[in-house]
């Protein structure tokens, strides 16, 4: 029963995940820029 | 496991070979578009045309050979390749080894295998450290299943040439991943059956393997810390571990998350939906390794990984608390050495390695048996195996875009080449005096920040601001640099009047290289080239010997340089023959190679011979 449940339940996350992943990429929503500090470039940002 | 069990799985070509095919093809999908022809350029990771393999390369100079031996191996793989097609075979090696390496610990079915090459091929380590640009270091991680493998049957001085087989990546890699391997190796080296002075003598040899494949950095930066190398204990703050999901600092880092630089952190990272998921991912995976320690499937490498990655995991933690980072600062002030703990995140390599062989063990348990439940166990193990894929999309395809390949302009191999063609010795001071550019990538609005390709770019030595200039908190924070030329250079041009040819051609310096399109780091809105005027005395004094749109290239006075050939120490000749020479003798002694070497065994399974204790 343990691993039915197991089953089931990793294929709710892939698929929640996938679901996420397909709407983030339709509607380019996630950040296409990365941010750099003008003219001075760090090494990087905390 | 048993050892019956063990034997039931006995593996067949496919069953070898299918883990490094899913790893190349982790690789491609990871990297994409930055197979293209060009060269992929991103922080620290730093590939030229035509690269040089000289004395510099190999060690010589005044500051910490940090690029040892890295960069000279990949010179001379250039020289049978071109240096772009180089990086990307390095790129995919890392994924290739790391899904192999991985899957060949897991001492159950292919399902498990694999599950355990997939997440330790794609985890938020590998993708946090390859937006860094540190491909060297991932090299070493990606030996680590390797050398542990070798060190678990680290018995006699007979067994050291597989382990220093196993240490040919973190060899290559240099001075991070060759700590990586020596904090894995040790322990389980120590971790072997029999009596304290036997587990002593393997953990002396493991210690001794490390050392052999380390002389080429190690016998540079021991003579660079005698000559005033040193490290700035100011920075533990900059390079502590941080969150990067909601779990905080030591959740992220729990999750094999938790770098330092926010730039470093693929797309949807944050996420509260895909970083729960992983936190589960990493539970379970945590459970399976629990599983497999209690049935004694692993030998040695069981406890022995699991106080690598206990270590390394309590490292990482130093930096997140006040006084971990105290303690930091006072090891760092009475030996620049541990200046290597700053960056926490890095030690978390090894509990990278055990989840994803606990991944292994969660998918064995799922896959046993043969019921009508068990079917669907099979089911969920071979999800499980998809699921660090899908929980970390912001690797995929270069990491949404960000690895993308640039060409350079012809005009930067013609300035290496006049250069290079010169006999005269003398370095080559960089300018604008930063360490680090933007890179028009993909696009206008997409800017890849890199540590200017000229360091890298001539035989000679390179004087660059090796300062690491940090945004925390909306101030820009800097971490003192290393190299005492540059150092020397830097007060130079700070006294009034600036720095003119004789004070810097006594300092050694022959060309001045203008980069005309990098922007200036100290004034937004001065002049372009506020730190170039620093040095304008010189650059009148000079011969300009190259003006072309980008570059600029100009000959101090022969009677201003007092600069001397840089060339490599005896001892440091003798490092690098016997380095060589043991990699060589290990891999005709062990008659064998990485692909050969045979996985563990579980304790009861393992041969007299190997254990004769």
């Amino acid at each position: 029963m343990i691993k039915i449940l197991a089953a089931c339940v990793i294929g709710a996350a892939l698929a929640g995940g996938l679901a996420l992943v397909g709407t983030t990429v339709a509607t380019n929503s996630s950040a296409t820029a990365e941010p750099v500090n003008e003219s001075l470039y760090n090494y990087g940002d905390r | 496991m048993s050892g019956d069990d063990a034997v039931s799985h006995r593996k067949g070509p496919i069953q070898v070979g299918l883990p490094w095919l899913v790893g190349l093809l982790l690789g491609v999908l990871a990297v994409g578009p930055g197979l293209e022809r060009g060269f992929v350029l991103r922080y620290d990771m730093v590939f030229v045309p035509n690269p040089p393999l000289g004395p510099v390369q190999l060690g010589a100079g005044e500051g910490f050979p940090r690029a040892v031996p890295s960069d000279a191996f990949a010179a001379l793989l250039s020289k049978a390749l071109p240096a772009d097609i180089v990086q990307s075979v390095l790129l995919l090696a890392i994924f290739a080894l790391s899904c192999a390496g991985a899957a060949r610990l897991v001492p159950g079915p292919l399902v498990a295998r694999l599950a355990a090459g997939v997440l330790y091929a794609w985890n938020p380590f590998i993708a946090e450290r390859l937006l860094l640009g540190q491909w060297a270091l991932l090299l070493g991680y990606a030996g680590l299943p390797w050398v542990l493998s070798a060190a678990a049957r680290l018995a006699k001085a007979k067994d050291l040439p597989r382990l220093v087989t196993a240490l040919v990546p973190a060899a290559i890699g240099g001075f991070s991943s060759t700590v990586l391997s020596a904090l894995v190796a040790v322990p389980t080296a120590l971790a072997r059956p029999g009596s304290a002075r036997r587990r002593l003598g393997s953990a002396l040899l493991a210690v001794a393997a490390v050392a052999v494949v380390s002389l080429p950095w190690l016998l540079p930066a021991l003579s660079a810390a005698d000559g005033g190398a040193r490290t700035d204990p100011g920075a533990v703050d900059l390079f502590a571990a941080r969150a990067d999901t909601p779990f905080g600092a030591a959740g992220s880092l729990l999750t094999l998350g938790g770098i330092w630089n926010a730039r470093a952190v693929p797309d949807l990272y944050g996420h509260p939906f895909f970083a729960a998921c992983r936190l589960a991912l990493t539970l379970a995976a945590l459970a399976g390794w629990v599983r497999l320690l209690r049935r004694g499937s692993l030998g040695p490498a069981g406890p022995g990984l699991t106080a690598a990655a206990l270590a390394g995991f309590a490292v990482a933690l130093l930096g997140t608390a006040d006084p971990g980072r105290d303690l930091l600062r006072a090891l760092i002030e009475a030996w620049p050495g541990f200046g290597a703990l700053r960056d926490g995140h890095l030690y978390t390599a090894p509990l990278a390695l055990l989840q994803a062989v606990g991944l292994g063990g969660a998918a064995m348990w799922l896959a046993e048996g043969a019921g009508r439940a068990d079917r669907f166990g099979t089911v969920a193990a071979a999800l499980l195996l998809a699921a660090p894929l899908v929980l970390l999309p912001g690797l995929a395809w270069g990491a949404a875009g960000r690895l993308a390949p640039v060409h350079y302009p012809a005009e930067w191999t013609e300035v290496q080449r006049r250069v290079d063609a010169d006999p005269a010795p003398g370095s080559v001071l960089v300018l604008p005096w930063s360490a680090y550019r933007g890179l028009e990538t993909t696009g206008p609005g997409r800017t890849a920040v890199v540590l200017d390709p000229a360091v890298k770019l001539f035989e000679r030595p390179a004087v660059w601001n090796d300062d690491l200039r940090v945004a925390d908190g909306g101030t820009v924070r800097a971490a003192e640099g290393e190299d005492p030329a540059a150092r020397a250079v830097a007060e130079a041009a700070a006294r009034p009047g600036g720095a003119g040819a004789p004070e810097i051609g006594a300092l050694g310096v022959r060309y001045v290289l203008i980069e005309r399109e990098a922007p200036d780091p100290t004034s937004a809105d001065g002049p372009r080239h506020l730190s170039e005027n620093r040095f304008s005395p010189a650059i009148r004094a000079s011969e300009k010997v190259h003006d072309g749109p980008l570059l600029t290239l100009y000959r101090l006075p022969d009677e201003h340089v007092g600069a001397v050939k840089v060339d490599l120490s005896g001892l440091e000749v003798t490092g690098w023959l016997v380095t060589v020479g043991s990699i060589l003798w290990s891999l005709i002694a062990s008659s064998s190679n990485l692909v050969s070497m045979r996985p563990l065994r579980p304790v009861g399974a393992e041969p007299r011979k190997e254990n004769p204790s």
